[in-house]
């Protein structure tokens, strides 16, 4: 019977030994082929990347009415990607690609809803794992977005995402070219009274809250359902940006969206969980997606 | 610099991302083909994890992170080459071996019962064994590779590896069962 450490290494070097050198060429240049005939996904596309949504609305209308938000990691990526949710890409941007009907890549793969239980919600810099409560939530392990029912639009949608770095609010989300400000919201508390002051019609008042050990405070701030988001700049509402963005990483999908923020401290990094959804959702889900951030444990 | 690519082929860089592909598609092809035990499917899986890498690309949230997600979607091209085929375990043969190569595996034997005792796993056992043994990779980094509770990387790491044991096991008790290869 081979012990533990010689068990380890017969399995090593028995993989090492058949592993292949190289992947052939002519493997390579036709995988380069296809790509250069692909279209690249929009981002919140690519974020949910196992929706097989084409004709839904989001995607035809640019990304308009889904509405999670985008890590502040995310938003080094520097492009204004079409379709994401509350992230970037405001309606005036190209809609979202799609692969074209010439490539000869297959559809999209389409991935069930993550299984009722413990999931990996994000592995940024300050890694989480939430419990799924019920069925229907959608989303890629680790990549800090869920959604209920493969949608967050409005009227009734609802969704989930996550930043984890430290975030320039804009002083009024419809002229957010010009109301950045100088520094970064970097902590709970000098980011709760930033996008409180933000509110034009008052956000809630700051609720204290505790997740996980840590405490922060929860507060709740709405898009005007009235607003007229074409006139704002680059018809944008935006709520906050990250320092690698020039445009708004987290903006409003639609008028009336309601985004509760739960906000902490995390050994010294600002954490912000935000939960958007509409009047229209269902109670029950809005119930659901409060009791996936409170089980919410950081690493 | 490497981020740098990653970023420019998120915004449609084709050459930045043929950059980054070329530089990651040998160990990718590698765990593929461990992963399948066919040259043609890991082929095949590999093309299709790059080509997703393109399209999706966009979406990924942390630069970082470009090099563990490669690997996450290369083990989810080969479950997928898995599925199609409906015969994993059946339809894949072995890879060839070598018996001119004396590396320090140990006996010809020893290398068909672990091959039978692997091809026996399924697909996600399989992904952490070559991940963990192969690559490197520990049941933590596996974990958030794949997206998965570390506390079940290290079941199915556990588990995999019991299993090559257990083949290793039969393979002492029956000498002769080594010339029984599974075509």
């Amino acid at each position: 019977m081979p012990t533990d450490r010689k068990l380890d290494q017969t399995i090593s070097q028995w993989l090492e030994a058949d592993a292949p050198r190289q992947l052939p060429d002519r493997v390579l240049r036709t995988t380069f082929d296809r790509t250069r005939r692909t279209k690249q996904q929009g981002r919140w596309r690519a974020l949910l990347r196992r929706l097989d949504t084409m004709n839904r609305t989001f995607l035809a209308l640019g990304g308009a009415g889904v509405i999670v938000i985008a890590a502040a990691t995310v938003f080094s990526l520097g492009s204004r990607p079409s379709g994401s949710v509350g992230g970037s890409a405001p309606p005036t941007t190209a809609p979202p690609s799609q692969t074209p009907a010439a490539t000869r890549s297959p559809a999209p793969t389409v991935a069930p809803g993550v299984p009722v239980g413990s999931f990996v919600l994000w592995s940024g810099k300050v890694p989480m794992t939430v419990t799924i409560p019920a069925s229907g939530w959608f989303g890629t392990p680790a990549d800090g977005i869920l959604t209920k029912n493969d949608s967050a639009d409005a009227p009734d949608g609802a969704g989930l995402i996550v930043f984890d770095s430290d975030v320039y609010v804009y002083g009024q989300p419809c002229k957010w070219l010009t109301t950045r400000p100088a520094t970064a919201s970097a902590t709970a508390d000098a980011f709760v009274a930033s996008i409180g002051a933000q509110e034009v019609r008052g956000a809630s008042p700051p609720v204290d809250i505790t997740l996980d050990g840590h405490a922060g405070k929860s507060i709740t701030v709405r898009a005007p359902i009235d607003a007229k988001f074409a006139d704002c700049d680059q018809g944008t509402y935006g709520r906050w940006v990250t320092e690698a963005e020039t445009t708004p990483g987290r903006y409003s999908q639609s008028p009336g969206q309601i985004d509760k923020l739960w906000v902490l401290d995390v050994d010294g990094q600002l954490v912000v969980i935000d939960t958007a959804y509409y009047d229209g959702t269902p109670k029950a889900v809005v119930d659901e997606m409060d009791a996936i951030v409170a089980s919410m444990t950081f690493e | 610099m490497r981020r740098d690519l990653v970023e420019a082929a998120s915004r449609g860089d084709h050459e930045a991302f043929e950059v980054l592909a070329t530089s990651a598609v040998d160990r990718l092809y590698a765990v593929a083909r461990l992963i399948l035990r066919s040259a043609e499917l890991a082929d095949d899986a590999v093309q299709e994890a790059l080509v997703r890498a393109w399209q999706q690309l966009p979406g990924l949230r942390d630069p970082d992170r470009f090099d563990a997600w490669l690997y996450r979607l290369v083990v989810n091209a080969c479950a997928d080459q898995g599925r199609q085929l409906r015969r994993w375990s059946a339809e894949v043969r072995p890879l060839a071996i070598e018996t001119a190569i004396a590396d320090e595996t140990g006996s010809v034997a020893d290398r068909e019962q672990l091959e039978r005792g692997f091809i026996r796993l399924r697909p996600e056992q399989r992904a952490v064994i070559v991940l963990h043994y192969y690559s490197g990779f520990s049941a933590a980094e596996i974990a958030r590779m794949l997206g998965i509770p570390e506390g079940t990387a290290r079941s199915r790491l556990h588990y995999a590896t019991e299993a090559l044991r257990a083949a290793l096991q039969a393979d002492a008790r029956q000498p002769s069962a080594a010339n029984n290869r599974i075509a």
